[in-house]
């Protein structure tokens, strides 16, 4: 009965480009336009699978001077933190493989002091936040799109030194 | 008592006369016939002896052929009236004396006498001879001859005739006598068992009883049994009447209209509360005057299979406007179930009719609620997808101002992402058109649209999607209900399937296959998660069944199903739970046109 079946292909939705076009995008900016961060100071750490939300999101930051990087999973972003044991985690909640949750929690295991800070389109979030919740894990949520300078003043808020 | 030509007891009767005279006659024929014989046989010993007695006296006239003194012996005759002449011949035969009881005439011959017995004897008509030699010392010396009539027989007959008649009569009169009597005891009571049955089936009266006779025979036990029969007759004639009665009883204090009809579909019969609400007669309403109460409109659709159902004899169901005695109609459930007899024909219909206005009101009610729910929760299932683009957006265009010299690669970037959000707002939009009347629409398009708005939630859970869309199907439907029936389908086989699980979507043109061949599109959703429950797979449509406890309605299928069906469709549902191959298969077929007109 099953005769024309044919692998689906997602980016043949216009919704849904292939996230990693997004990232030459970036790239292709002109790299003396892009304002210098900083490489020093407490580091935060921004995962979104959509990477141009990850990127854009390091590059505001970096421009008020906070030490930024992008990552674009939450696997890549635990594996990361052994490493550089960021001091403030921004991590969006639904992503393939780890979800923000678990890799905050993930991360907290490896930086006990990190802070960590979910931001989510989604409302359907709820579920995974209580279940985190009533396991012990109390994350600080911000609600997508976010306006940079509440951002960045949340970020402010989170940083070690305050 | 009951005349009939010929009833029981003529014919007893007749039977004990017949019997009677019959075997009288028998018993009188054997006994006069054996008697006649004696009697002839006397007869001819009688003429015999007296022929000896003369011959023995005619020897000295012979000797002496003295004629004078022959005469004298013979007319010793006299005494003897049969014998109507007398003779005497010599021994060669001359004639010597004769007598003649009447006038004397010529002396007849003489017949030869047989040597040995020395006598002859000769019936003829109506007389009879007698010749006898006459022998003295060893020879010969003449012969007698005696004409004798039978007049002694006919005269014993004629008594015979009279005895007889006298002992018919008198016995037939006493077998007259004993028959009635034997008939009091036999006859009568099966007469009367005969008058009581007519009684009972001509007046429907078993009431009545037989007196059982004092006689303990077969008849009183026939009488005995019959008279058990209509007492049994009578308990169920009452039980029936009490069931009856009750039936009325129940049939009128029910919530439903309800009427029967006969095998032809002839209604005879509708309950106190049919004739409440539509206003009407059973003068109006019997056979198929029901039509007056039905929507003129309507009829063509109920007819023919209300026909179809008659000539099959099965189940009749259908929704039905009946119009109510305020001239206004609601919608009712109509059943009608065939009553068999024992052979299984059918012997009557039986049938309801049950306002489903309000229910049919309230679930297009819930139907409106679960459709603007089911919007809700996929605009939340969307915001996600608005929602991203936007924080890029916001964010690009953030750095757009604080970097003028890269502001038109960042509003480039946003202008993109701008025309994603776009695309979202397009396809989400077809789940509000929802217009009046079917309209045409392309659902290969539509298909691909709702799987679009669920393509982040299913990459999320990295499920592969295969896909085969069909090449432009277009059909004739309500547009945004058949994106709510893709979407609830395609929802449910996400929340099913595990983390890289597969989905097979697919459009392809095709007919129904049960009932009329009709074209249409046939959409199969196939999902490997973990199945559907044989349990569950019974009440997965009903209204308010869900298996997902905190986040269902379980209103989603419910509302495919509905829709499904408003477009004229079916819905197949096929599931296995096999450990490792489960599967879940919805197969839904739309005709080319929701609306025949």
């Amino acid at each position: 009965m099953i005769q024309s079946w044919q692998i689906f292909d997602y980016s043949s939705f216009p919704i849904f480009g292939d996230p990693d076009q997004t990232s030459k995008h970036l790239d292709a900016l002109d790299e003396t336009g892009r304002s210098s961060g900083v490489d020093h100071g407490p580091k935060i750490m921004v995962i979104d699978d959509e990477t141009l939300i990850a990127e854009t999101v390091v590059e505001i930051l970096k421009g008020e001077g906070f030490n930024a990087i992008s990552v674009s999973s939450g696997d890549l972003a635990v594996e990361l933190a052994k490493t550089m044991r960021p001091a403030v985690v921004l991590s969006d909640v639904m992503m393939p493989g780890l979800n923000g949750i678990e890799t905050g929690i993930r991360i907290r295991e490896i930086v006990p002091n990190c802070k960590i800070i979910l931001f989510s389109g989604q409302a359907a979030t709820g579920n995974l936040l209580e279940e985190a919740r009533n396991s012990g894990h109390v994350f600080e949520i911000l609600a997508k799109p976010i306006k940079p300078a509440n951002l960045v003043s949340a970020i402010r808020a989170s940083m070690p030194s305050h | 008592m009951t005349k009939f030509r010929n009833s029981l007891s003529k014919k007893l009767t007749a039977m004990n006369m017949l019997v009677s005279a019959g075997a009288l006659l028998l018993a009188s024929v054997a006994f006069f016939g054996y008697d006649l014989v004696t009697f002839r046989t006397n007869l001819v010993t009688n003429a015999s002896i007296q022929a000896q007695i003369i011959g023995s006296n005619a020897v000295s006239p012979l000797l002496f052929n003295d004629s004078k003194s022959a005469e004298t012996t013979l007319s010793g005759l006299r005494a003897s009236q049969h014998i109507t002449y007398a003779g005497i011949y010599s021994a060669h035969g001359d004639f010597l004396a004769g007598y003649w009881r009447d006038q004397p005439s010529q002396p007849p011959a003489l017949p030869s006498v047989d040597p040995v017995t020395r006598e002859t004897v000769n019936f003829a008509d109506k007389e009879f001879i007698l010749a006898r030699s006459i022998p003295f010392q060893g020879k010969e010396v003449g012969y007698v001859f005696i004409r004798s009539d039978l007049g002694a027989i006919n005269d014993r007959l004629r008594s015979y005739a009279v005895i007889l008649f006298t002992i018919l009569t008198a016995s037939l009169v006493a077998a007259l006598t004993l028959s009635r009597i034997s008939q009091r005891s036999i006859a009568r009571p099966i007469l009367a068992l005969a008058d009581t049955a007519k009684v009972v089936s001509e007046h429907k009266d078993y009431s009545v009883r037989m007196p059982v006779p004092r006689d303990r025979d077969e008849v009183s036990v026939l009488v005995d049994e019959f008279n058990q029969m209509l007492t049994e007759i009578q308990n169920r004639d009452s039980a029936l009447q009490q069931s009856e009665e009750q039936f009325r009883t129940l049939a009128n204090s029910i919530a439903q209209m309800a009427w029967m009809g006969d095998s032809e579909g002839n209604l005879t019969w509708y309950n106190q509360r049919w004739y409440e609400y539509t206003g009407t007669t059973l003068e109006q309403m019997a056979g198929w005057g029901w039509q007056q109460v039905h929507d003129p409109q309507k009829l063509p659709e109920v007819l023919p299979k209300w026909r179809a159902a008659l000539v099959k004899g099965e189940v009749f169901e259908m929704i039905i406007p009946l119009r109510g005695a305020d001239g206004n109609f609601r919608q009712f459930l109509t059943r009608a179930v065939p009553i068999r007899d024992a052979q299984g024909k059918v012997a009557r219909w039986f049938g309801t009719n049950t306002d489903i206005t309000e229910q049919l009101r309230a679930e297009e009610n819930l139907r409106q609620t679960e459709k603007l729910a089911a919007t809700g929760r996929l605009a939340a299932s969307i915001a996600h997808e608005i929602n991203n683009p936007l924080e890029a957006v916001t964010n690009l265009i953030y750095l757009a101002r604080r970097q003028p010299a890269n502001a038109e690669k960042y509003l480039r970037l946003a202008d993109e992402e701008l025309d994603r959000i776009a695309q979202i707002t397009k396809n989400t939009l077809g789940f509000y058109r929802d217009s009046a009347s079917p309209t045409k629409m392309n659902l290969s398009e539509a298909l691909q649209e709702v799987l679009a708005l669920y393509s982040r939630k299913m990459e999320f859970k990295r499920i592969v999607l295969i896909c085969d869309p069909g090449d432009d199907i277009e059909i004739t439907g309500y547009p945004g209900e058949v994106r709510q029936v893709f979407a609830n389908l395609i929802a449910n086989a996400i929340d099913a399937l595990p983390r890289e699980g597969t989905l097979r979507v697919r459009a392809s043109r095709g007919c129904c296959r049960d009932g009329v061949t009709e074209r249409g599109v046939r959409i199969t959703f196939l999902d490997n998660g973990s199945g559907i429950s044989s349990a569950d797979l019974k009440k997965i449509f009903a209204p308010f069944y869900t298996t997902k406890k905190n986040t269902g309605t379980g209103l989603g299928l419910w509302l495919v199903k509905g829709l499904v069906e408003k477009h004229r469709g079916t819905l197949h549902l096929r599931s296995s739970t096999e450990q490792g191959r489960s599967w879940t298969a919805f197969s839904v077929f739309l005709p080319e046109h929701a609306l025949r007109n």
